[in-house]
């Protein structure tokens, strides 16, 4: 029947539109990685322009690997989404469980929770690495401050005082250097994303079938007993759910790092990109390709985890 | 028992205590912005102003001198409604044929849409600028409503399938059985219908495109410059214009927290692409 | 007018044909009634006739034309659904009208025919509410209304009554077999439920894996099944079916005999078991004989009311000209 057809030309804008979006670019990011490519030259100014006479191979490739930064980007691009996974996921599922009952002003509870995720990613970390991170000006240098100023006080005490001067004076942390500011940006964005975790552990818990919870308690389960072989498996499908939606926005995190420290100590892979891509197209590219590689990992196993429930 | 007495004495007190603590710690930041948008940049960093100072507007009747606000705000407004009305076009009628007439390829089609959203952006960064500035599209509002409709098209695409897919199929079936033709199956049947589902998808849509922080700040240098771009130029890392850069910050984010406070649980919904129910 | 013909129609779902080749005609006017356990395909042949299932081969007729390739809407049938299918976002009186209002009839002519359905489904006071607004009986009127607006050549009920309480069931049983006789309009309606079958139907078509088994008028079945499947399927309680040597002495590989067509006796009879469960009904009495030494378990039904203990001696004779016959292959042996 002619019902055939139209389906497929209903989806036919959506596919096309997707395929060009995908193909293009990549096949010219592809192209780029095997030449060399760069914006200014003084010395070769043939490589200004993309063209396969600049042939290199794979030796892009290879200068990408062979630089620190590489490693580095990778390692830490992993480190940031595991460590956020790992943040949001327990965070959102024991506030969710903590809100989850009715109690006087839960309505209200969920909205201040859920504000956070709407705040725009730049607003987000102008806001904590500046105001609240910030080791003087910020809420912890006032904060750090204002204790040691507390504990000076207690030293001028007779007696007890010289128990406090025993005590160091707190150093407030600055986010911005090397050591921390992967630090900031997982905690930024663990704020973020937390709220998430939460309402979509919320809407699965509001389905949890209380009669088998009331025949647990009849046999006798614990509150903990319930919980670990209950409502965690329940909740098993959402954090599949969660992992996922996460890893795909934050394996493209940039607008924080950059605000943090504009890349000091903590480059991703898009950063290292945007890095390579002021001059070095060519090295920019095949970083490009192999982001696209690691994506792809992530990828096939994120999806086949959610596909499963998908046609249900 | 012990323990029964203990849990109920929890649930009055412990809870609501506990939860209200965790809501108001994770609203705090917000809070603290919108508090600071009032202060002077002076009374911004001290100590003694924290929380007791003379409140003041001028961080807001001034965001047009200190920021040109309006420019990048009436960006943002142009391309993140385009963007979605755009993005809305294109997939309601693919997420309808996928929802009620799925081939066997259709959750394959489904799946590769999502992976182009796993496409990590930077790397066709370069290839994207490239084509931009060939073809004189670069920082032009008309690139940017078309990148943030491909970036969100697979999650309105999906989001819009789990919502079609909850409308019993008996009823479009029963449509056909009374004569409704393709067309009148989405006007009739499917609109009136997934209405709510239609109206998050959009919301959402819009939300993503307003908060993009990598294509709006890498593709635009002032014309198409998006309030991303305005607050990602004015970090202001010596913290000398807290009060001001909060001002500029709640404009930026204050109409959509609202927005979505309204919306929020249509919203989640959608975003656990149908596997939560 | 409504004579629908089958003509070797199929369907396959992928490489799993759900339906071989099969040939059925139903006659204008009639109530065809298809019934199998569900799996067997009776929904998707109903289906494959309103024209929501594309046929893999083979053709349907309606009134001598081929609708093969003809949309749903224009086979001049209506379809009552499962769930009702009723649209939730308009009024009964919307939702009744909208078939007529897609056929661009008149305003005003809409609104007489339905008021005339209503009428006769007493709808007449809820017109103005959503269908979620209403019970489950006063939605499947609404979802007959709807049907009935179009005047239809024939109906197709696609298990109408399963999502209605037991009383309401009897009621809107009797209603729609009242409504058939009213309109003589050829009905094709699907069920799993065998009392149903047999309280409407002039015509039923059991079907099981696809295949029809047995088409007949409901006493044919009862008294004639062609097979041992149709022999279980239709009665209740179900017939006792058991082979062995008790069958062979009666020349047959399975006998079957149905639980009203044994007499019972404390003293003798032609089988001897022990008594299990005693199900009193008052007008009734199901007894669940064990030990028989033919099967797990006899059933027998004896009008009236009989006082048997749990474990008491029992004696069953079979009336001999109930006894079914059926070959190795299962068929009725004449």
């Amino acid at each position: 029947m002619s019902d055939r057809k139209l389906p497929r030309l209903l989806q036919a804008p959506a596919v096309l539109l997707l395929l060009v979006w995908m193909l293009i670019p990549l096949g010219m990011t592809l192209y780029f990685s095997f030449i060399r490519y760069v914006l200014n030259s003084l010395r070769r100014p043939e490589w200004t322009s993309p063209s396969l006479s600049n042939w290199r191979g794979f030796g892009n490739y290879e200068f990408v690997l062979k630089s620190k930064d590489f490693l580095l980007a990778i390692q830490n691009s992993l480190f940031i989404v595991c460590s956020i996974l790992f943040l949001t996921v327990i965070l959102g599922v024991l506030i969710a469980v903590l809100i989850n009952k009715a109690f006087p002003g839960q309505g209200v509870v969920r909205v201040l929770l859920i504000s956070p995720f709407f705040v725009m990613p730049a607003v987000n970390a102008v806001l904590w690495i500046n105001m609240i991170l910030d080791p003087v000006l910020g809420l912890q240098g006032i904060a750090v401050a204002g204790i040691n100023e507390f504990l000076d006080g207690l030293r001028q005490i007779p007696v007890l005082g010289g128990f406090f001067s025993l005590w160091p004076e707190f150093e407030p942390v600055s986010f911005r250097a090397t050591q921390t500011s992967a630090i900031a940006v997982i905690m930024m964005v663990t704020w973020q994303w937390t709220p998430f975790a939460v309402l979509i552990f919320m809407t699965s818990l509001q389905s949890e079938d209380q009669q088998q919870k009331e025949a647990a308690v009849l046999d006798g389960a614990s509150t903990w007993s319930q919980f670990r072989f209950l409502t965690l498996p329940h909740l098993g499908r959402p954090i599949a759910i969660v992992v996922m939606i996460q890893a795909i926005f934050h394996l493209s995190l940039y607008a924080e790092i950059e605000i943090v420290s504009r890349g000091n100590g903590n480059k991703n892979l898009p950063y290292l990109i945007g890095e390579f891509a002021n001059n070095n197209i060519g090295a920019a590219s095949a970083t490009g390709i192999f982001a696209v590689i690691l994506a792809n990992f992530v990828a096939i196993f994120l999806l086949r985890m959610v596909g499963k429930t998908l046609m249900e | 028992m012990a323990i029964v007495a203990q849990s109920s004495k929890f649930s009055t007190y412990g809870r609501p205590v506990l939860a209200w603590g965790v809501g108001l710690l994770f609203f705090f930041p917000i809070f603290w912005m919108v508090l600071t948008s009032f202060k002077t940049d002076a009374d911004a960093v001290k100590p003694e102003h924290l929380i007791f100072f003379t409140p003041t507007f001028d961080n807001y009747l001034n965001m047009t001198d200190n920021y040109d606000y309006w420019r990048f705000a009436t960006n943002s407004v142009i391309s993140a409604v385009s963007a979605t009305a755009f993005t809305l076009f294109v997939s309601v009628p693919a997420a309808y044929a996928m929802a009620f007439n799925p081939s066997r390829s259709t959750k394959d089609v489904l799946m590769w849409m999502l992976s182009t959203k796993m496409l990590p952006a930077a790397a066709v960064l370069y290839p994207m600028i490239f084509l931009a500035k060939s073809i004189g599209l670069y920082d032009t509002h008309i690139l940017i409503i078309t990148v943030l409709s491909l970036i969100n098209l697979p999650i309105a695409i999906w989001m819009l399938f789990t919502y079609f897919k909850e409308i019993p199929k008996d009823i479009i079936e029963a449509g056909k059985m009374d004569g409704v033709n393709t067309w009148g199956e989405i006007k009739e049947i499917l609109v009136p219908l997934a209405w709510g589902g239609i109206a998050s998808t959009a919301l959402l849509v819009f939300i993503f495109c307003w908060n993009e922080a990598y294509w709006t700040v890498r593709l635009t240098t002032i014309d198409a410059a998006t309030l991303s771009k305005l607050i990602e130029g004015n970090r202001a890392p010596e913290g000398l214009f807290f009060g001001r850069l909060s001002a500029v910050s709640t404009a930026a984010v204050g109409p959509i927290v609202v927005l979505g406070w309204f919306c929020q649980k249509q919203l989640v919904q959608g975003l656990t692409f149908g596997a939560v129910k | 007018m409504g004579r629908i013909v089958l003509d070797q129609v199929s369907k396959k779902f992928g490489d799993v044909e759900v339906i071989p080749p099969l040939d059925l005609t139903i006659e204008d006017g009639e109530f065809a009634v298809f019934v199998g356990p569900s799996g067997c395909g009776k929904s998707t042949l109903l289906r494959m006739i309103a024209g929501l299932e594309d046929l893999t081969s083979g053709n349907i007729e309606i009134d001598s034309e081929v609708v093969t390739e003809v949309p749903p809407s224009k086979r001049g049938l209506a379809m009552v659904f499962q769930s009702y299918a009723l649209y939730p976002h308009m009024t009964v009186r919307k939702n009744i009208g909208f078939p007529l209002r897609m056929e661009k009839m008149a305003p005003d002519e809409i609104d007489k025919r339905v008021e005339a359905a209503a009428q006769s489904l007493n709808l007449i006071d809820y017109l103005d509410r959503k269908p979620g607004q209403l019970s489950g009986g006063q939605r499947q009127r609404v979802a007959i209304g709807r049907a009935i607006v179009r005047d239809p050549s024939a109906f197709l009920f696609d298990e109408p009554l399963s999502n209605l309480d037991a009383a309401l069931r009897v009621g809107m049983r009797l209603e729609i077999s009242e409504m058939h006789e009213r309109m003589q309009t050829t009905m094709i309606y699907v069920t799993h439920d065998q009392v149903e079958a047999m309280t409407m139907a002039n015509k039923i078509v059991v079907l099981q894996a696809g295949v029809i088994e047995q088409v007949g008028s409901p006493l044919d079945l009862y008294h004639k099944p062609q097979n041992v499947f149709v022999a279980g399927f239709i009665g209740s309680p179900k017939m006792n079916i058991f082979s062995g040597s008790e069958a062979e002495k009666h020349g047959a590989h399975t006998i079957g005999i149905r639980p009203e067509h044994t007499d019972v006796s404390m003293t003798d009879g032609t089988w001897e078991g022990r008594v299990g469960v005693a199900e009193h009904l008052g007008s009734d009495t199901f007894i669940h004989v064990h030990d028989t030494g033919l099967t797990d378990m006899i059933t027998v039904r004896i009008t009236g009311d009989i006082s048997v203990k749990h474990g008491d001696k029992i004696y069953l004779t079979p009336q001999a000209d109930q006894i079914h016959k059926f070959d190795a292959k299962g068929q009725r042996i004449a």
